[in-house]
């Protein structure tokens, strides 16, 4: 696959991820391997690059001060160790049950994204013993409203074990599995949505290198197809969050639904009639 | 609407410390990332003129990132610059960027905050990378 190819792609992965919330690997991973590239091959490189646009992003977030720093680390425990079991599992799998896997991650993002398309957000009445043992309250200054919105972390001892299953997919599919982070901290830990995706943003960094790592040692990681990538997925990534401000969240989550829907479907299909790539 | 759990802003945010975590961790990955796509950049800039292409061809194989960051750096101190050693570096300065921000982490908590509670949690976090890291 030429270099020029491979970056085009990139921009577009790291474009749609950025203005979609929900990073380049989910738009990249089906793409490479409609182009011809093997499955394992482009979740390995898939998941150096998401290293570049998690970091990215999350230097301006947590400077802005809206992501949560101990939630972030605290939900870390898990999903590097899950990051670290769903690589391995990629490593003896077979290809067609990845792409099947693929697919109905996608579809399930489809929906965690459906049903969120209108929800207003209701801070937790009563934080349990365990949460606040761990300092899971936190507040923000929203811009956008221009207020300080204050929260509290709930459910954490629910929230870890799930972090954990979503450490696992991320690891497993070469993707930053933003979409079912930012739905547990929603629903599970009571955290408001802006918090929810940019502590999201701070854990996939160092999720994607745990997975990295085992890429790496399975020396599955090609400098030459990865660089390209990274690059690619950077500059898509600035570009799509420079043209977010113009556009309206209904606009682009409509895009966005539709694409997920698209490549959940077409990766299922791939992973039972053909193993393409 | 105002939100419920929101309260009254006092009209400036907060002060940006230069000793504060948000800070320290905010600054850390901005320099990774920029880091690592400026040494990338070079890297195919200098391939171009090199050899009229940008695609590299080779792979890492059969060692760690401890390994593959050693050995890259052995070779730019016997001073044979490459194009490639550039690309390394960059994918290298990459994966360390969020290994850097969990060990400056377990550093605040310790040092500053004294809050031993995340400073074991981050240590933690710190030990599995490092482990990690050194899969081969």
């Amino acid at each position: 696959m030429s270099f020029h190819v491979l970056f085009l792609v990139s921009i577009v992965a790291g474009f749609v991820g950025a203005i979609s919330g929900m990073g380049g690997g989910v738009v990249l991973i089906p793409v490479l391997t409609f182009l011809g590239l093997d499955i394992k091959h482009a979740i390995a490189v898939s998941i150096v690059s998401v290293i570049a646009t998690s970091s990215g992003s999350a230097s301006a977030y947590v400077r802005d001060r809206i992501t949560n720093l101990k939630v972030g680390m605290f939900l870390e425990m898990f999903t590097i160790v899950g990051a670290l079991a769903g690589a391995a599992i990629t490593l003896i799998s077979g290809r067609r049950i990845l792409f099947i896997l693929f697919g109905i991650v996608l579809l399930s993002s489809w929906v965690a994204l459906f049903r969120q398309r209108n929800e207003g957000w209701q801070p937790a009445a009563y934080q349990d013993v365990f949460s606040r043992w761990l300092e899971l309250q936190g507040s923000y200054y929203d811009r956008s409203v221009q207020q300080t919105i204050a929260y509290r972390g709930v459910r954490a001892y629910l929230g870890g074990p799930l972090m954990f299953g979503a450490g696992l997919i991320a690891g497993l599919l070469g993707i930053g599995a933003g979409a079912l982070k930012v739905l547990i901290h929603d629903l599970v830990m009571g955290l408001p949505p802006k918090v929810s995706t940019t502590t999201s943003n701070l854990i996939i960094g160092v999720t994607a290198l745990a997975g990295t790592s085992v890429y790496l040692a399975a020396g599955m990681i090609d400098p030459g197809l990865a660089a390209p990538i990274i690059l690619g997925v950077v500059f898509g990534a600035f570009m799509g969050t420079r043209l977010l401000v113009r556009l309206t969240n209904q606009t682009v989550r409509h895009i966005f639904l539709g694409v997920l829907l698209v490549l959940g479907f077409e990766m299922i299909i791939r992973g039972f009639w053909r193993v393409g790539g | 609407m105002r939100e419920k759990g929101s309260t009254d802003h006092p009209g400036k945010e907060k002060r940006n410390d230069p000793l504060d975590m948000e800070c320290l961790v905010g600054y850390i990955l901005l320099t990774g990332v920029l880091l690592s796509v400026a040494l990338l950049s070079i890297s195919f800039a200098w391939r171009w003129v090199r050899v009229g292409r940008f695609r590299f061809e080779h792979s890492i194989v059969g060692m760690n990132f401890f390994e593959f960051i050693s050995s890259t750096f052995r070779k730019m101190a016997s001073r044979s610059f490459r194009p490639r050693l550039f690309l390394n570096m960059g994918i290298g300065v990459l994966m360390l960027t969020p290994f850097v921000r969990v060990l400056a982490s377990v550093v605040y908590f310790a040092v500053v905050e004294h809050n031993w509670k995340y400073t074991l949690f981050t240590a933690f976090v710190l030990s599995v990378l490092t482990y990690s890291l050194f899969l081969r």
